[in-house]
This record gives structure tokens, sequence and C-alpha cells, in this order.
């Protein structure tokens, strides 16, 4: 897990991973979304601020 | 107010479509993270006793998660039998033998001279795939009496005894791709996944295709259905080259993100619309 810097501006941080911009836009906690620079899956941990952390990894017992 | 918690252990695509979809229809949605549940294993009732849309993408969480609500009163969709069903190859696939459901020969076996005895006798090639398993991952398919030597011996000598079971399974030459119905009570729409390799997953980079499934599938796909027992689910089938349809497994967390744009299927809203129909 990786430290975040928190930004003033509620609805932009970076990815945790690559550090590209992420908009928080019609985001909700707890959701899995794809970077777009990294292609890494991060998890929305908090709106406000927003946060991201990498999505826990894939178990072998996920999926259908 | 109508009400419904839905488990998840991913907030994926689907579940954010299918809780705004619930919510679209005037129900409130409650999000459990199935990493945070931590429940009393008595009789007591759970929450406010909503029924339970159990969207957890481990089947371990999701088997024990849904039998413990079961026991608490809740309706879960799917039910623990059905996820303990079809999360398991073997147990599903007696299920559809059970009612004559056609399907690729299968057979289970517990010791590696005596699986690749059978295999050899049954003809090659054939597959196998382990009982507990997702995504397509590890299953192979055995050309030959090597092929089979190696995936049993392997079989056999990893992992605990929980993974020495080796589930074996007619090899379909397919034409190039396999269907997948969605069926709710009844079967709403489907999807062809067509892919050069003969693993025909989209998780594994298959790619979907529209398809009208035809009143025989349908039906087929709906016995499978009611032989697990579940609520809503995908049936993947597989034709043969001379036209014969077999069922080949049964979903019960079903994915679509990969897919809706080109299936077209309104898989939220019907998932919506069906939960809400069981509601109180």
């Amino acid at each position: 897990m990786h430290p975040q810097k928190q930004l003033d501006t509620v609805g932009v941080n970076e990815c945790p991973t690559c550090a590209a911009p992420m908009d928080g836009t019609n985001l909700m906690e707890g959701e899995v979304v794809t970077c777009k620079g990294c292609s890494a899956e991060l998890e929305v941990v908090s709106l406000t601020p927003l946060r991201f952390e990498e999505a826990p990894e894939v178990e072998e017992d996920w999926g259908e | 107010m109508k009400k419904v918690d839905l488990v998840y252990t991913r907030l994926r695509t689907e579940e954010r479509m299918i809780a705004d979809a619930l919510r679209g229809r005037g129900c409130a949605v409650e999000l459990h993270a199935d990493s945070g549940l931590v429940l009393s294993l008595d009789r007591e009732r759970w929450r406010d006793g909503a029924p339970v849309l159990m969207r957890s993408m481990s089947f371990t969480r999701a088997r024990y998660l849904a039998s413990i609500l079961e026991v608490k009163g809740s309706r879960v969709l799917n039910s623990a039998h059905a996820i303990s069903t079809c999360g398991d190859k073997a147990l599903t696939t007696l299920a559809l033998a059970a009612r004559d459901i056609p399907m690729p020969w299968a057979f289970l076996g517990f010791e590696e001279e005596s699986c690749v005895a059978e295999i050899d006798r049954r003809g090659y090639p054939s597959v196998t795939k382990p009982v507990l398993g997702s995504w397509g991952r590890m299953v192979a398919r055995m050309d030959g009496r090597s092929a089979a030597e190696g995936l049993m011996s392997m079989r056999f000598e990893m992992g605990g005894a929980q993974d020495h079971v080796a589930l074996v399974q007619q090899y379909i030459d397919k034409p190039g791709y396999d269907l997948r119905v969605y069926v709710m009570g009844r079967a709403v729409g489907g999807i062809r996944r067509r892919s050069e390799h003969w693993i025909t997953n989209t998780a594994r980079g298959a790619i979907p295709e529209r398809y009208e499934v035809p009143a025989s599938h349908a039906r087929l796909a709906e016995r499978a259905a009611e032989a697990v027992g579940g609520d809503i689910l995908a049936v993947d089938l597989l034709e043969t080259r001379d036209g014969r349809v077999l069922v080949n497994e049964i979903n019960h967390c079903v994915e679509f993100a990969r897919s809706i744009e080109v299936s077209g299927i309104p898989l939220p809203e019907l998932m919506a619309d069906y939960v809400l129909g069981v509601l109180p």
C-alpha cells in the first residue's frame, strides 16, 4: 500500500501505481476502476478526499 | 420502501449497474463488502431480513455467506444450494446427469494411474479441469497419453487433499464458439463467444457476439437451471459440429461487463426486475 497525498481539489487524485490523474466523478466507495495510464485495478477507498488503493489481488476461487 | 442487501467482493461494473438498476426502480440497496462481514452462526435475523443479492465473486465466501444467511431467514439469490452446485463442476455435472440433460461425458477419479487408464480407455483428446475453478484457469486438453500422464501427475502431486480430484470431460470439437444463455426463471437472452482458442471464455479473450437464442436452446438452458435450482444463472452450451447442443457449465455469479454492449441484453435491468419480483 502506498501513502497517498491528499489534494485540495476534491474529485481528482492520482493512480497510486503510475501517478496518472484519476477522475472521481460518479464513483462509489468500494468501486473498482482501471487506471487509464497503467491498467492497474484500483479500489476507491474514500470519496472525500478521493483516494485510491490497488484493488485486492484476485484469489484462486474468484470469478465465474 | 423496498430494500435489497447486495454482497460483493469487488464493486465491479456489474455490481454497480445492478445497484443502479435497482435504485432506478425505487429500491434501496445496501452494499456489503464480503471481506468485512463477520456473521454469527445462529438463527438471529441479519439486519432487517431483506432479500440478499449474493454477488460475491469468491466461491468460498459466497457459499458460506449464503448458507449462513439462509439459516438466518434471508432469501438469498442465488441460493446456497445453487451456489454450492454451480461452483463445483463435479456437482454441476451430477445435477445435470440426474435430470438426463445432454452434456459431454465426464468422470471423476482420485488416483493418478486409474485416471490415466480411464482416459486411455475413453480416448483422446479429452479435457481435465479443476472441480473448483474459474475463468478457464487450469483447464487443459489432453491430446495423448503423455499429456494425460503429465496432467494427472500434477493433479495428484500438487496442492492438498481437496485438490486431489480429477474431473475429466469429453473434448467437444466446437465450431469456433460456444453459447451462453442467461436464465432468470426463463431464458432471457444469450451471447455467442468466439475464439480461435478451444477455450472460449471472455476472461481468456473470447469475443462476444449477438446470439438469438432459439427455443430449443432456451428450453435446454432452462432445464439446466432448474437442475441446479438457481435464480439468476448463465448456462454455457457447447454446440457440436454435427449440430447437437450440450450443457457444459453453469455460473451462479453472472459476469457481463465484457459482453453487455455487444449483446444488447439489459441484464442489470432484468436482474433488478427478477430480484424485485421475489420481494414480499
